[in-house]
C-alpha cells in the first residue's frame, strides 16, 4: 500500500510538468497584454512598452518558461504582475474561503444526495422516485448563478435571514462563518446533489437486484439494514468515484459561486487574473488546482480499498 | 494662473441626507443559536453600533489590483490613492487649482522660477515630517509618467529643495499651467510620497504605502480582488477651508473606510439594499429602478463631468487613412442610438456632443461641429464613401464584450457602417485583447485593426491638457495615430493662454480642426449614477468619489 501511495505521489510530478508546460504555452499564445492593462487607457504606446520591458514580458518564450520553472523548483510561484504580492501569499489569502465553500458543499451534497438516491432506488417507480429524478434534472439544468440570485433574493433580501455576500473567516466564529456559506453552498451544491443522487440510485438499483440481497431478505434482514449495510456499502465504489470526479465540478462552480456571492476565494482570483492577464497568478492557481485534483483522485483510489477489501494495490 | 469661469456649484451638491436608522435582522442562525454559541465560545465578532457608524463600506468601480498611482494609472487606483497621498494643489469644482499641501507660492516676473513653501505640521503616516526633498523626489517620479509633467521636464532647468519646507522649480520658458499640472485630478495625479518611496523607478511598483493624506492604508488587510481598508490618520491636519473636490479641508467623518470589491452588479445591488454596504460607486443602470424603490437607498448622478464615448479610427491604414471616409462615417453615426444602447432609456443621463470637449464646461465648443450636429443622412454618407474611393476594404472593428458600454457601442456602430455599405469585420473579444491589439500598427490582416471603442472620463476632456484622444502628432499620438498640425497648434495656444477667453478661443480652434480631421468620433456624452444608504450623508457629485465629509448615522 505505502509503495503504491509513494508511486502515485511521484506520478504527480510528470503530470504537473505537463500541466505547467500546457498552461504556460497557452498563456503565451493567448492574446492580451498585462502591460496595456497596467498602463491604463491614457497611456502612450511608449509607456506600455516600458512597462512590458520592466515586467520581463519582452523576453523570449523559452527564457520566460525556464525562469518560471526554475523558480517553481525553488518553491517560488512568482510575483503577481499587478499587485506586486507573491503568488503564494495571494493563494494563501484565498484558500480558506474556497476550501470552506467546497467542504460545506461536499458535506451538504453527500448528506442529501446519497439518502435521496437510496430512497429513490428503494421506492423505484413511485412518486418519491419521480420527485427525486425531477429534482436531479432541475439540479443539472438550472445554472448555479440563477440558483444563487434566487436564493439571495429570498433568504437575504426578502426574509433578511442570511447575508447577501461576503465571507467571515472561521477564526471569527463558527456561526458567522457558516452564515456566509449556507447560500453559496446550496447554490453550488444543486448540480452536485443531482449528480450523486442519480448515480446512487442507478448503482443501488443494480445492487438491489443481486442474489445476496435476495438472500438477506430471505434471512429476514430489515429494510434499513439491507439498504444501508448490505446494498449501499457495495454500491459505494461508483458513488465515491463520482464524488471525486465531482470535485472538478465544484472547482468550476466555485468560480461562478464566488463571484455571485462575493466570496474572496481562489475562483475569483483566477477570473480576475485571467481578465487582467496576470500570468504568474493564473499559472500558480492552475497548478494548485491540478495538484489538488491529482491528490483527490489518489484519495478516491485509496478509499476503494476501504469499501471493497477485494481491491488491492 | 488658470481661472476657469464656469460655476459648478450645482455639481458640488451635498446629495446625502439623514435617514432613519433601520433595524436589521442579521442572521437567523445567530438569533436561533446565540445562547449555544455564546456558551460554546463561538460568538461572532461584535461590532458596536457606534463602530459600525464609523466604518464606511464602499463598493468601488473596479478591483484595486495595485496601489501605486504613478505606476498604474487606472482611475480606481487614483481614487484609492486620494485617501493616502496628498497633493500640493487640488482643483475645485470650477477647475481652479487651490493650495493643498502648499502654504504659499511665488513666481518670478519672467514666469521662469516657481518657489513653493509647504504648510507647517505636515506629517507622513510613519510620523516623519513632510520635507521639500520628499516633494522634489515625488515630482521627479510623477513628471516621467504624466503628460503635463513631461512638458515641464522638457523645459526644466532645475528642481531643488531650498530648505525643509521650500523647493524651487526653475524653467527655461514660462509654463502658465504649472498649478493646474500640480492640482489636476487626471491620472497620474501629482501625489506626494516620502523621498525613499518616490525614488522608485516610475516604471516599477512601490512596495510601501506611506502618505500624508487623511487615511492610512491597512496593508495587512488588503486582499486584492476582495477588500482594501483604510484607517483615519490622527495626525492629519486638514486645511481650514471648506472641502471642495480636491481642495479644502479633507476632514474624515469616519474612522475606517472599507472597499468591498463586488464583481457582480446584482449582488452589489442586493448588498446595498440589505445594508451590507453603504455606498456603491457605479450601479448598473438596469438596477436603478429597483434601487429607487427601496426607501433606504438614495440615487444621484455620480460625476457631473460624465464620460465621452469614443469611436476611434486607425489613421494609418485604409480605409480610415482617408479623411473623406472618416467624414462619411461621422455623418452616419447617430449619438442617440449609441447613448440609448449604453445608458438605456433614461434620457437625463446623456447629451448630444457637437464637439469634442466635455459639455457644460467652459471650453465646450460646437465650432465647426456641423458634421456631428446635422441630421444623419445615410444616402449622403454612402455617396461620400463612393466619391472618396471606398473599395469595399474590410473594416476590422475590435470590440471588448466584457465592458457593457463598449459592447453596446460596437453593436450600434456595426449596424451603422453596414447600413452605408461598409464591409465590417466585427471582432468580438475581451478588453484585455483590445488593449493589446490596439497597440499594433500593422495592417488588419497582420493583426492590426481599423476601429475600436473606448470612453474618456469627461474630467479629462474639459481641456486639452490630459486629452490624449485629441493629440494628433502622428506616430507619437495615442492609439490610432492621427496627424493634424492644426489640432496641435490649437493645443499649443491653449497651454500658452493666460486668460479664460484665450483658452476658449484655443479650444474653438481645436474643435474646428478635429471636426475636419476626426481623430475619433464622439459617440455621445453620458453620465452614470451612484447609490448609497439613506443613513449616509455628505456624498458629493464629482469626477471621483470623495470620502472626506462623508458620515454615517
Amino acid at each position: 500500500m505505502w509503495a503504491y501511495i509513494i508511486r502515485r505521489v511521484l506520478a504527480t510530478i510528470p503530470v504537473m510538468a505537463v500541466v505547467a508546460l500546457f498552461v504556460f504555452s497557452l498563456l503565451y499564445l493567448a492574446p492580451g497584454d498585462p502591460a496595456a492593462v497596467i498602463a491604463g487607457d491614457q497611456a502612450t504606446p511608449d509607456d506600455v512598452e516600458r512597462i512590458r520591458a520592466s515586467l520581463g514580458l519582452d523576453r523570449p518564450y523559452l527564457v520566460r518558461f525556464g525562469a518560471w520553472v526554475w523558480d517553481i523548483m525553488h518553491g517560488d510561484l512568482g510575483t503577481s504582475i499587478f499587485t506586486n504580492l507573491p503568488v503564494s501569499h495571494m493563494i494563501a489569502q484565498r484558500i480558506e474561503p474556497t476550501l470552506s465553500l467546497m467542504i460545506v458543499t461536499l458535506i451538504l451534497a453527500v448528506s442529501i444526495a446519497v439518502p435521496m438516491g437510496v430512497v429513490a432506488a428503494w421506492k423505484q417507480g413511485t412518486t418519491i422516485d419521480r420527485l427525486v429524478m425531477a429534482f436531479a434534472v432541475l439540479g443539472f439544468s438550472v445554472p448555479v448563478f440563477v440558483v444563487g440570485y434566487v436564493l439571495a433574493f429570498i433568504f437575504a433580501l426578502e426574509l433578511d435571514w442570511l447575508p447577501v455576500q461576503g465571507y467571515t473567516p472561521f477564526n471569527q466564529g463558527f456561526f458567522p462563518w457558516m452564515e456566509n456559506l449556507i447560500l453559496p453552498a446550496v447554490a453550488l451544491g444543486g448540480v452536485y446533489i443531482a449528480l450523486i443522487a442519480r448515480i446512487t440510485r442507478a448503482t443501488m438499483l443494480e445492487v438491489l437486484s443481486q442474489d445476496y440481497i435476495r438472500t438477506a431478505r430471505a434471512k429476514g434482514a430489515g429494510q434499513r439494514s439491507i439498504l444501508f449495510l448490505h446494498a449501499l456499502k457495495n454500491a459505494a465504489v461508483p458513488i465515491v468515484t463520482i464524488i471525486g470526479i465531482g470535485i472538478a465540478l465544484l472547482i468550476g462552480g466555485a468560480v461562478v459561486t464566488e463571484s455571485v456571492f462575493a466570496i474572496p476565494g481562489l475562483g475569483r482570483l483566477t477570473v480576475d487574473a485571467i481578465l487582467r492577464r496576470d500570468y504568474p497568478v493564473i499559472q500558480g492557481v492552475v497548478l494548485l488546482f491540478s495538484f489538488v485534483y491529482v491528490l483527490v483522485n489518489l484519495v478516491i483510489d485509496l478509499l476503494y480499498t476501504l469499501f471493497d477489501p477485494r481491491i488491492r494495490y | 494662473m488658470l481661472k476657469a469661469d464656469a460655476d459648478f456649484a450645482q455639481a458640488f451638491s451635498r446629495v446625502g441626507d439623514q435617514g432613519r436608522l433601520s433595524m436589521e435582522r442579521r442572521s437567523f442562525l445567530q438569533a436561533g443559536v446565540v445562547a449555544t454559541a455564546a456558551s460554546a465560545g463561538l460568538s461572532a465578532p461584535a461590532m458596536s453600533q457606534g463602530a459600525a457608524a464609523r466604518t464606511l463600506r464602499f463598493v468601488p468601480q473596479a478591483n484595486l489590483a495595485n496601489f501605486d498611482p504613478i505606476w498604474g494609472t487606472q482611475f480606481v487606483v487614483r481614487n484609492a490613492s486620494m485617501l493616502v497621498w496628498d497633493t500640493l494643489y487640488g482643483i475645485d469644482n470650477t477647475f481652479v487649482p487651490r493650495r493643498q499641501m502648499v502654504e504659499s507660492e511665488t513666481v518670478s516676473a519672467d514666469g521662469l522660477t516657481w518657489t513653493f513653501r509647504l504648510r507647517e505640521g505636515l506629517r507622513w503616516h510613519d510620523g516623519e515630517p513632510v520635507r521639500a526633498q520628499d516633494c522634489v523626489a515625488s515630482l521627479n517620479r510623477w513628471a516621467v509618467r504624466d503628460g503635463m509633467g513631461q512638458m515641464i521636464r522638457s523645459i526644466q532647468r532645475e528642481l531643488v529643495a531650498v530648505d525643509d519646507r521650500t523647493f524651487r522649480w526653475v524653467l527655461r520658458q514660462p509654463y502658465p499651467k504649472m498649478l493646474l499640472a500640480l492640482g489636476k485630478n487626471n491620472t497620474p495625479v501629482a501625489f506626494m510620497m516620502p523621498e525613499r518611496i518616490a525614488r522608485t523607478d516610475p516604471f516599477q511598483q512601490i512596495s510601501e504605502y506611506v502618505g500624508s493624506g487623511p487615511m492610512r492604508f491597512n496593508r495587512s488587510e488588503w486582499v486584492p480582488g476582495a477588500r482594501a481598508t483604510w484607517s483615519r490618520f490622527e495626525q492629519y491636519v486638514p486645511r481650514t477651508e471648506a472641502p471642495n473636490w480636491l481642495s479644502g479641508g479633507k476632514r474624515m467623518m469616519v474612522d475606517r473606510v472599507e472597499w468591498i470589491i463586488q464583481p457582480d452588479a446584482a449582488t452589489a445591488g442586493a448588498a446595498l439594499q440589505s445594508g451590507e454596504v453603504d455606498w456603491w460607486e457605479t450601479p448598473l443602470n438596469d438596477l436603478i429602478p429597483v434601487l429607487r424603490r427601496n426607501r433606504n437607498v438614495r440615487i444621484d448622478v455620480a460625476d457631473p463631468l460624465g464620460n465621452v464615448g469614443v469611436f476611434r479610427f486607425n489613421h494609418l491604414h485604409a480605409p480610415f487613412n482617408n479623411p473623406r471616409i472618416r467624414q462619411a462615417v461621422a455623418m452616419i453615426l447617430n449619438q442617440p442610438d449609441f447613448m440609448r444602447a449604453v445608458v438605456g432609456n433614461d434620457d437625463a443621463l446623456w447629451k448630444q456632443m457637437n464637439g469634442f470637449f466635455t459639455p457644460d464646461t467652459p471650453n465646450y465648443s460646437e465650432a465647426g461641429g456641423e458634421i456631428l450636429s446635422r441630421p444623419r443622412d445615410a444616402a449622403a454618407a454612402r455617396r461620400m464613401l463612393q466619391e472618396a474611393g471606398y473599395n469595399n476594404e474590410p473594416v476590422t472593428m475590435i470590440v471588448g464584450q466584457d465592458i457593457a458600454a463598449l459592447s453596446a457601442m460596437g453593436q450600434v456602430a456595426n449596424a451603422a457602417l453596414r447600413a452605408i455599405g461598409m464591409n465590417v469585420d466585427y471582432v468580438a473579444t475581451d478588453w484585455g485583447t483590445v488593449g493589446a491589439r490596439r497597440a499594433s500598427r500593422e495592417p488588419r490582416d497582420r493583426g492590426g485593426w481599423n476601429v475600436f471603442f473606448t470612453w474618456f472620463a469627461g474630467a479629462d476632456c474639459t481641456n486639452p491638457a490630459a486629452y490624449l484622444g485629441l493629440r494628433a502628432t502622428g506616430d507619437q499620438a495615442w492609439f490610432g495615430w492621427p496627424n493634424d498640425p492644426a489640432i496641435e497648434a490649437g493645443r499649443d495656444k491653449w497651454f500658452a493662454a493666460t486668460t479664460p477667453a484665450q483658452e476658449k478661443a484655443a479650444c474653438d480652434e481645436i474643435n474646428v480642426a478635429a471636426c475636419q480631421s476626426l481623430p475619433f468620433v464622439p459617440t455621445g456624452f453620458y453620465r452614470a449614477y451612484q447609490a448609497w444608504r439613506s443613513n449616509v450623508s455628505g456624498i458629493v457629485s464629482g469626477p471621483l468619489p470623495w470620502f472626506w465629509g462623508v458620515s454615517k448615522s
